[in-house]
């Protein structure tokens, strides 16, 4: 227990850190400034700023924000981006509920409930109690990486490369079980993922694969290019066909009366409770994440409500319960992430990418080497969950006017935007034309249904698993047995196979789909 | 997108017997990447003794998605399913042209040329587009860019065409 709190305490330093600023035009005299808090508001506002716009989900905005870090130190960079994150993620939910467009799949079951409140002018306490959910379901989280870190670093270090193998596998299992639609397509988009990950050079004998040498090439595809292509254009062009225009109805009256009622404050608690806890849960597991989670605590709420017929005409616990579940899941899938170096899903992915970029290579090793770059960046999530209760509640007028930008105006900026991002990650014009045609073969996976999110997840593991895989088979002399004869590995293996079978069953596929088909209701 | 089952096209080259056409062309497509990631590690080298070599790995996630590709095909032979659905070529064309453009000019004609001409080709993408406000938020974004990127920011940015800067 000592050992949680002197962490938190080795992170909060950090963020709280002051630098002293001595500008020339002071004369000598230096002013004190806390830079880390600085940079995870401007993270959290501009991560606000480009979520609020519709048709940019959270991955879009990471990657697309992931260049404005990349000037500064590591720390510096991870909190901001972190920010950044969750500053999106509260942007979807501001959309969903004003204008019925979720900016994300996290937040289409906000919509469900959100909107109808909004158009019944209590817009207003929706968006508030989706902010005080979120930022209890963070507190909650926040210790919860706190005890939960330390331990879990302990259990990677006794990871072997079989085991590593066999964890990621169990994730991209989890992956595919808990993604929307087929899973026989969400697994080929895996695979398609994995073999996007081996062109470049092989690690082991330098050799160059699939490159066709081109130069370009021979670092492997760029992680930020890749998910900029099948996420921001991609969605551009999609956009550009359903007609931009036509769907966006605004909420009208004018946003008024901001604070819930102390009866909605009643209702609610028990569903944020329920949603954090579920939302925690559903966020450590590989492949889960914030999506899964809103929908499992929407379905949730439904279950336990005396009278779930409310549900879907703005019902305030059907916003407040997705809207915690979505915060906590998000917060907690940093846990895979920073014990294991294992990315439970694609934001998390570009972490890995930002974090390659700066250097880190996440794992159990950075959370021994470089604790007060681990701890500061925990320690700056509850921050920024502070953050975005205190600026968005009064912001939220801008955000509604920052909707009313046409499309036809956004989208080329956004072109313009993410091509200098991507050019500016390595300068090299040839990454902005991979987006570019992954932005086409994007398109046409949204055409055919295939989910483009496990295709990125699939990109990230692909080099961890090769690895490790090459490892344990070299260990054991080219038995592939090794994977079942060691015990955890054998257990992550049994687990696997159980979703998996449990999966393609066809009771649990008919409850799976259930799920998912609430939001189109 | 608006596809739906029964709304048969006028024409289609697809052929009767195949009752979900989205699933049957992706499972096609996906087969013809895996084919083509085949033959493009097909000169690496392969196991040694009990080794991995460089060619190993992608061919054997290469086959995999073969065979996950050919399962997709015959779900779209057995199983009904939603017509292919409609593709419009305004979208993506000026949009991919607006990248492509950015791409050869950044070098060579600098960030204010590559910006500005990238949002005016993009926003030929769109039939709704009135080009006075366009031309307005085509300026301003450029110039924001141009402050964002190089000076707030820091990074390594070139601004004006290489001919001007010497």
């Amino acid at each position: 227990m000592g050992d949680v709190f002197s962490n938190l305490g080795l992170g909060f330093g950090v963020v709280f850190q002051f630098v002293q600023w001595t500008p020339a035009f002071l004369g000598g005299a230096s002013i004190p400034i806390p830079v880390n808090i600085l940079l995870c508001l401007i993270g959290a506002l501009v991560g606000t700023l480009v979520g609020v716009l519709p048709g940019i989900g959270t991955i879009a905005t990471v990657a697309m924000l992931l260049p404005i870090t990349f000037g500064l130190p590591p720390v510096g960079a991870l909190i901001m981006l972190a920010g950044i994150y969750y500053g999106a993620q509260y942007g979807g939910s501001t959309t969903s509920i004003l204008v019925n467009i979720p900016g994300e799949a996290g937040s289409v079951v906000t919509a469900l409930d959100g909107f109808q409140m909004a158009k019944k002018g209590r817009a207003g306490p929706a968006l508030a109690i989706a902010a005080i959910g979120s930022f209890f379901a963070g507190c909650v989280a926040t210790v919860l990486i706190a005890l939960l870190g330390a331990p879990l670093t302990k259990i990677a270090l006794a990871f072997g490369p079989a085991e590593y193998f066999s964890l990621m596998v169990l994730g991209l299992i989890f992956a595919v079980v808990l993604a929307k639609g087929s899973v026989l397509k969400a697994i080929a988009m895996i695979v398609m993922g994995l073999l996007l990950s081996m062109v470049g050079s092989d690690i082991e004998t330098g050799a160059s694969r699939m490159a066709f040498n081109i130069p370009e090439l021979a670092d492997g595809l760029g992680f930020a290019t890749l998910a900029m292509g099948l996420f921001g254009f991609a969605e551009i062009i999609r956009n550009l066909d359903a007609g931009g225009e036509t769907d966006r109805k605004l909420v009208q009256e004018k946003v008024s009366g901001l604070m819930p009622t102390r009866q909605d404050l009643k209702e609610t608690a028990p569903a944020i409770l329920r949603g954090t806890g579920l939302g925690s849960i559903l966020g450590i597991l590989p492949g889960g994440g914030a999506v899964i989670a809103s929908f499992a605590a929407y379905t949730l709420e439904k279950k336990v409500a005396k009278d779930p017929s409310k549900f879907g005409h703005g019902e305030i616990r059907g916003v407040a319960a997705p809207e915690s579940a979505n915060n906590a899941a998000a917060q907690t899938s940093f846990i895979p992430l920073l014990t294991l170096g294992i990315p439970p899903n694609a934001v998390m992915a570009l972490m890995v990418g930002a974090m390659t970029i700066h250097g880190i290579v996440p794992g159990p090793q950075v959370m021994q080497k470089q604790p007060e770059l681990v701890w500061g960046m925990i320690a700056s999530m509850w921050v920024g969950n502070l953050m975005l209760l205190i600026i968005n509640l009064p912001l939220v007028g801008i955000w509604v006017r920052l909707l009313r930008v046409p499309y036809r105006l956004m989208f080329p900026s956004i072109v313009v935007f993410c091509c200098i991002g991507i050019y500016s990650v390595n300068n090299a014009p040839t990454d902005v034309m991979i987006a570019g045609a992954f932005g086409l073969v994007g398109y046409w996976l949204i055409k055919h249904d295939f989910e483009p999110a496990p295709l990125l997840l699939g990109m990230v593991l692909g080099p961890l698993m090769e690895e490790n895989l090459r490892r344990a088979l070299l260990i054991s002399r080219g038995d592939w047995s090794v994977f079942l004869t060691r015990p955890l590995s054998a257990v992550l293996m049994a687990i696997a196979a159980a979703l998996l079978i449990l999966a393609v069953l066809p009771s649990l596929r008919k409850k799976r789909d259930e799920v998912f088909v609430e939001s189109e209701n | 997108m608006n596809a739906t089952p029964g709304h048969a096209p006028v024409k289609s080259i697809i052929p009767k017997w195949v009752r979900n056409p989205q699933e049957f062309v992706g499972g096609i497509a996906l087969m013809a990447i895996a084919v083509f990631a085949l033959w493009a590690s097909s000169d690496l080298q392969g196991m040694r003794g009990f080794s991995f070599g460089a060619g190993t790995a992608p061919r054997m996630f290469g086959f995999l998605l073969l065979g996950l590709g050919a399962l997709i095909t015959v779900v779209g032979v057995v199983t009904e399913g939603p017509h292919l659905a409609k593709y419009h070529w305004r979208g993506p064309f000026f949009v991919t042209v607006a990248i492509l453009t950015f791409a050869f000019t950044i070098r060579p004609m600098g960030m204010i040329f590559a910006a500005m001409a990238a949002f005016l080709i993009a926003a030929c993408g769109s039939p709704e587009t009135r080009w006075t406000e366009t031309l307005i938020v085509a300026v301003c974004l450029t110039a924001f860019c141009a402050l964002l990127f190089p000076y707030a920011l820091g990074l390594p940015l070139q601004l004006l065409p290489t001919f001007m800067i010497r």
